[in-house]
């Protein structure tokens, strides 16, 4: 015993050290695989509301290029609104462009919040985003989220007030995208560090792919509807040893800039995730 | 208690400026100024190790909350307070270096500041890109990062203390 408290007292700065490392370490690494706590973001009260109060300092900065963004968004989602619809009755024909939302033809699939960003980085590995609206506005894990431009990523963690995004420019951010001249898909990553450009993986090289071809979203896992801008392809250069293209796509989001966004609530998501639950699993694969 | 006064302004100072500001000028090519680690730098040599390391790590977890890092902010500013006496005691002109009440550019001496600070903040950026990326698939993302920022903060940190600490008089 002696022994140990001599040890013990020897050690004691190492101790200290290994045991703060072990404790800083560990919340790191335990965010990255399950983020349970949303008190160490800034998605939690108090650090949103510093957060929020740097954005009343900073957003006017930004006013003029949001309004004229705005106005943009304004006339693209006047013009999208038949596809957030789908038909109901099969055996009449409408013409797409004169639907209203109370039509009873077509029923209301996704529907749009929009939310200011507090925060965001794009420089870091994984990037996130503070958004002003949480829990009591609707919001709730997994949403999608998207720009007047592009797609932006899926809420990562909500408290009532707040909300984190995770965005496109990480890790593996894994969305269903497609070339919308061949209807050719694959899943987006971010390999280039760069925060225009994204990468398409799993193209298979048979086919020449058209530079500044649009990418849309392919309306996969219900998160995002189908249709939604992603970018335009940038360059395409083969993959060593595989049949494959490597695709770089110039993100339509400017994450340098991006200060209004909306959160994409699905209506029907829990019905078609109940309808692919019953695919039976491919015995080999278990 | 007037300096201990002057030391807790510094922290929340340090801690604002780094998270709200500099966390947030993203220059491009992974380039991240943090000058956070001159606090601890700038701390009383006589100070008790143990007592550095636990504001180290309240510091770095403080702008970890800050800016949803979770942590590395706080483990890369712990090796910075660990290393700092090793790192002291090696290039040290003078064996009485805990005699200096305040160490900063100008009563260490140019020299000795670039090789202590230099050292320090190559591994407190080091560790911190390392942990930030934790992929060994990126390791030249991860030194690329890591110089460029060194450079930066390194400057930046210079140039706030010739801006901020007054100078001796000549002798």
């Amino acid at each position: 015993m002696k022994n140990l408290i001599a040890f013990l007292r020897r050690f004691q700065i190492f101790l200290l050290f290994v045991g703060l490392q072990f404790i800083a370490l560990a919340t790191y690494f335990s965010s990255l695989s399950f983020p349970r706590s949303q008190y160490l973001t800034t998605s939690n009260k108090v650090t949103g509301n510093i957060m929020a109060a740097r954005n009343s300092v900073t957003h006017f900065l930004h006013q003029e290029e949001t309004n004229r963004e705005l106005i943009k968004a304004n006339k693209i989602l006047h013009e999208k609104i038949p596809e957030n619809y789908i038909r109901i009755s099969s055996n009449e024909i409408i013409v797409r462009d004169t639907i209203r939302e109370t039509d009873t033809i077509y029923e209301q699939q996704y529907t749009y919040i929009p939310a200011t960003v507090l925060k965001s980085t794009y420089d870091k590995r994984n990037n996130y985003m503070t958004l002003n609206i949480g829990r009591k506005q609707g919001i709730k894990k997994g949403m999608g989220v998207f720009s007047e431009s592009g797609v932006v990523g899926t809420v990562y963690q909500v408290s009532d007030h707040f909300s984190l995004v995770k965005t496109i420019l990480s890790m593996n951010p894994n969305i269903d995208i497609m070339l919308v001249e061949d209807g050719s898909f694959g899943f987006l990553k971010w390999e280039t560090h760069q925060a225009r450009l994204a990468n398409l993986t799993g193209i298979s090289n048979d086919k020449p792919i058209k530079k500044w071809g649009k990418v849309m979203t392919r309306g996969g896992g219900g998160i995002f509807p189908r249709g939604l801008n992603v970018g335009k392809v940038y360059r395409v250069s083969p993959i060593e040893g595989r049949a494959l293209w490597n695709v770089e796509i110039l993100l339509g989001t400017n994450f340098k800039k991006v200060q209004k966004v909306y959160v994409i609530k699905n209506l029907l998501k829990g019905e078609q995730i109940q309808l692919e639950s019953n695919i039976p699993k491919d015995p080999d694969n278990e | 208690m007037n300096k201990f006064v002057t030391h807790i302004i510094r922290f929340v100072v340090f801690v604002l400026v780094q998270a709200l500001i500099l966390n947030h000028l993203e220059f491009g090519w992974g380039i991240l100024i943090m000058v956070y680690p001159l606090f601890i730098f700038l701390l009383p040599n006589d100070l008790k190790i143990t007592f550095s390391l636990i504001i180290a790590f309240a510091m770095g977890f403080a702008i970890d909350l800050l800016s949803d890092t979770f942590g590395i902010h706080a483990s890369a500013l712990v090796v910075f307070a660990y290393l700092k006496p090793l790192v002291f005691a090696r290039f040290a002109k003078q064996d009485n270096y805990e005699n200096l009440k305040e160490a900063n550019i100008y009563t260490m001496g140019t020299s000795w500041f670039i090789y202590t600070f230099g050292i320090l903040l190559f591994f407190h950026h080091l560790w911190f890109f390392l942990f930030e990326i934790a992929n060994f698939g990126e390791i030249i993302y991860i030194f690329q990062k890591t110089v460029l920022s060194l450079i930066v903060s390194f400057l930046f940190s210079v140039g706030l203390q010739i801006i901020f600490v007054p100078k001796p008089k000549e002798r």
